[in-house]
């Protein structure tokens, strides 16, 4: 699990021009800002943590620390994702209600590169047909003619919400009625 | 400077709550002992200490508090006044108070709420009954001085600090300062005759001489006693000046004729006292608990390392290699013993906080209770001392409250009047068993189950155990005391008690004879961090199974495997044995492995069967939390990481078994009682 690059030392705050990760996801490109981000390893050995919703893949031993990853895929409610060669995991500080920040893992398909995005060249989200949950994106960038959707991190990767979500997906095992 | 101040000012936070709480002990031995002239002497030291401290950083409403204590003080010393209940009762208010102040005013730097303050005012009021009047017992040189109790001298201060002062960390400033507090300071002269040229002038030095005039009513030996903690290194004289004809212009050479003229006047028990006081503990030095955590945590890593070691080294085939790794493993496993041990403190210290819980709620409840308190040495994680108090705290109001009887009752059923009470804690098979115990009533079982069956708890034909019954007392929302008593009867109380427990990784449970009291234990685990873990294996993945709730392994083979899956249990030697397959509970796919083993867990009095793939053997388990995200868990209380790298879910025993137990309730429509079944 080697770190394919550490990206902390380039995380510079441009006001105007940001710098975003961007990385493929089911044939589609997304983008994240880049000051979340701790680093980015290979996948790797994973264990699996039982009775968890599809999306929590599992956890991974990083230098001693226990980090869950979370399934970017299954967490846009698609399938889960295939590992490949060159499936990826971006480790993110998420930060959670109680203000302890906490190490979260998040398994993409390949990681593209880090690129500056002009403030004007994102869009704001369409309120519908990105088949992405609307509060997940923070908007959409053109890069290269093309759109990317930049994520909106503290959503997705909110600890708070998925968190419930394992509740509840437990929940039916134990109320299980059979009337 | 001022950053070290601050430091200083925090131990000298620690320290006066060190102090306060020894000179509580101390209070509670003088009311069994009122001759204990020791007591008097430690109460009297740790006032004095406290104030002197505080006086150093400036700090007056703490100092002029004290120092009314210590007035009293000093008369309860020298046996002008006799201890006596009420003394007693007034010192510990005034313990609390200062307590109360030290942490408002020197820890956060803010002035006392209106009610603090009122009741500051009514403890100052309370202790002037024995404020001696000035004039009968102060100082002979104040009574020389002066005739009234409140006339005020002008004394003459020549004042000459030591090269080293500052690098002892005083502040020859905050000596004026606090001379400030004790009077009006007429005049100050600072000497600069002894600062040398530039060239040999030393920064950390102090050249400095003052001459102070102060107008106070305080007597000599006050004035003394504010240079205590730089009388070995200072000069100091203090004179009383006849107002009118002393011309203090004449500052200099008073430096020359530094005879002795009035240090013979201080009383010399008072500087042997003063220097007491100093801190005795010079065996023990101060940690931050952080530097010990993060210790702990290397410590931890380098097993997880070690172990990776050894895993590689076997597989080498290379004996000298495997014999070092196995020298580096042993070594490894003393480190973490010694680590561990790091954080491992006496209960004493909480056991001993309770005397004083004891003595005011008996008194509330105008019980006479003593407390007897054994096993004090016993040691314990620092975080499980911490967290254990209000729990104890709780059970002892408890026992208080409802377990032992009013004095009438006890009378008539025969027993001595006092009850006790007593705490005691020891070791018991690698975990630390704590027990509270009563000589009250007892529980009542026919209440309980009426009360627990009117609650839904037990269903109303369920055939229970006297101790099934009793634990029943912990169960939520439940309390049979008719009466409320603003102690405790509201029914909140003992499922916070053995939650807060259970997140230790404790258990309690309770005893209770009728008529000669109740029993409680509380098993905690010697420590949080690591634990002993039992390996087994599932398909690829591998769990920890804590190993003390691990009874014995045994193997299934093929008939058995069969009828068992049917049933779902087994026959061990003659037992019913309810099995779980943790392969379908944890939804791991594929076939099931060819051999297969059950490993036989019991929590309490609870007993299942584990059916899992492969027995991999014992292993030091250095518990990682998973973190928020997996808050919502059943069953899992953590992870850890095993030699390979791959990282172990721990299992979580009584979680697991509680969750089946209620999946199977609510299956079997008629829910049939909860707590009898899976034994």
């Amino acid at each position: 699990m080697g770190a394919v690059m550490t990206t902390r030392q380039a995380a510079v705050a441009v006001d105007e021009d940001a710098q975003y990760l961007t990385f493929m996801l089911g044939g589609e490109m997304f983008a994240i800002g880049i000051l979340g981000i701790k680093e980015i390893i290979e996948y790797g050995s994973l264990t699996v943590v039982p009775m968890m919703p599809a999306f929590v893949r599992g956890v991974i031993n990083l230098r001693g620390a226990v980090v869950p990853v979370v399934d970017l895929s299954a967490r846009f409610g698609r399938a889960n994702s295939q590992i490949t060669r060159r499936s990826c995991v971006i480790i993110i500080e998420a930060s959670t209600e109680d203000g302890l920040p906490q190490d979260i893992g998040l398994l993409v398909d390949t990681v593209s590169a880090v690129q500056e995005i002009p403030a004007a060249q994102i869009e704001p989200p369409p309120s519908f047909g990105a088949r992405i949950r609307a509060d997940f994106i923070s908007g959409m960038a053109k890069v290269e003619g093309k759109f990317v959707i930049v994520l909106e991190v503290d959503k997705v990767l909110s600890i708070d919400e998925m968190s419930s979500l394992a509740e509840a997906g437990q929940a039916p095992a134990l109320d299980f009625d059979p009337r | 400077m001022s950053i070290n101040l601050d430091q200083a000012q925090q131990t000298f936070i620690v320290e006066a709550r060190e102090l306060l709480q020894a000179m509580e002990q101390s209070l509670l031995q003088l009311e069994n002992e009122p001759d204990d002239q020791d007591a008097i002497g430690a109460i009297f030291r740790a006032a004095h200490t406290i104030k002197g401290s505080a006086g150093l950083f400036g700090l007056a409403p703490i100092v002029g508090f004290t120092h009314i204590v210590e007035d009293v003080l000093d008369r309860l010393r020298d046996g002008d006044i006799a201890v006596d209940a009420d003394l007693i009762a007034l010192l510990l208010k005034c313990g609390d108070h200062m307590l109360e102040l030290i942490d408002v005013v020197a820890s956060r730097g803010e002035a006392l709420t209106p009610a603090a303050l009122q009741r500051g005012e009514a403890l100052r009021e309370a202790l002037g009954v024995y404020h001696p009047l000035h004039a009968t017992t102060a100082d002979a040189v104040t009574a020389k001085a002066a005739d009234g109790e409140s006339a005020e001298v002008l004394w003459h201060i020549s004042l000459r600090f030591g090269a080293d002062v500052y690098r002892n960390g005083m502040d020859p400033l905050s000596f004026l300062r606090y001379l400030q507090t004790l009077g009006q300071m007429v005049q100050v002269d600072t000497l600069t005759d002894s600062i040398p040229a530039l060239e040999n002038f030393d920064p950390e030095s102090c050249y400095l001489g003052f001459e102070i005039d102060l107008r106070s009513t305080a007597s000599h030996a006050t004035l003394n006693e504010v240079f205590d903690f730089v009388r070995d290194e200072c000069e100091v004289q203090i004179t009383a000046v006849d107002e009118a004809p002393i011309n203090p212009a004449s500052t200099g050479t008073e430096l020359v004729t530094q005879a002795e003229p009035t240090h013979r006047s201080t009383a010399p028990q008072r500087v042997a006292t003063a220097s007491e006081a100093k801190p005795r503990d010079g065996n023990y030095v101060r940690v931050n608990a952080d530097k010990l955590d993060e210790l702990i945590n290397l410590v931890g890593e380098l097993v997880i390392a070690s172990a990776g070691a050894s895993l590689l080294a076997r597989s080498c085939n290379h004996d000298p290699l495997h014999e070092a790794t196995s020298t580096v493993s042993g070594l490894v496993e003393e480190i973490l013993d010694g680590a561990l041990h790091l954080r491992m403190i006496p209960i004493g210290d909480t056991f001993n906080r309770f005397r004083r819980v004891v003595r005011d709620v008996s008194q509330e409840l105008g019980k006479d209770i003593d407390l007897l308190i054994s096993g004090a040495e016993t040691e314990l994680d620092k975080t499980v001392v911490e967290k254990i108090g209000d729990p104890l705290m709780h059970l002892l109001r408890n026992a208080m409250d409802h377990g032992i009887e009013s004095a009438e009752a006890r009378r008539a059923a025969g027993k001595s009047s006092k009850g006790h009470l007593s705490l005691n804690a020891y070791h018991d098979s690698g975990s630390i068993v704590i027990e509270i115990a009563d000589d009250g009533a007892g529980l009542n079982r026919e209440r309980i189950l009426e009360k627990a069956q009117e609650r839904g708890l037990v269903a109303s034909g369920a055939v229970l155990s006297d101790q099934e019954i009793y634990n029943l007392i912990f169960e939520a929302g439940f309390s049979t005391a008719e009466a409320v008593t603003n102690l405790s009867g509201r029914g909140v109380g003992m499922d916070v008690v053995k939650r807060n427990i259970t997140l230790l990784r404790g258990t309690v449970d309770l005893d209770s004879r009728p008529g000669q009291g109740t029993v409680v234990r509380i098993r905690l685990p010697l420590t949080l961090a690591i634990i002993n873990g039992f390996l087994v294996g599932i398909d690829q993945a591998t769990y920890v199974i804590p190993l003390d709730m691990v009874q014995e392994c045994i193997e299934l083979d093929e008939p058995q495997r069969d009828s068992s899956r049917e049933q779902g249990y087994l026959d061990l030697r003659g037992e019913v044995l309810p099995l779980v397959h943790l392969r379908d509970h944890f939804n791991h796919e594929g076939p099931a492995a060819r051999r297969q083993n059950v490993v036989v867990v019991r929590y309490a009095e609870h007993k299942a069967g584990l059916v899992v793939d492969d027995l991999l053997g014992e292993f030091q388990t250095v518990i990682k939390p998973l973190g928020k995200l997996f808050g919502a868990l059943r069953g899992i209380s953590g992870s850890t990481i095993l030699g390979s790298g791959a990282v172990a879910l721990i299992l979580d025993v009584p979680a697991l078994l509680n969750q089946l137990v209620q999946m199977e309730a609510r299956t079997a429509q008629a829910p049939q009682s909860p707590l009898v079944v899976a034994r």
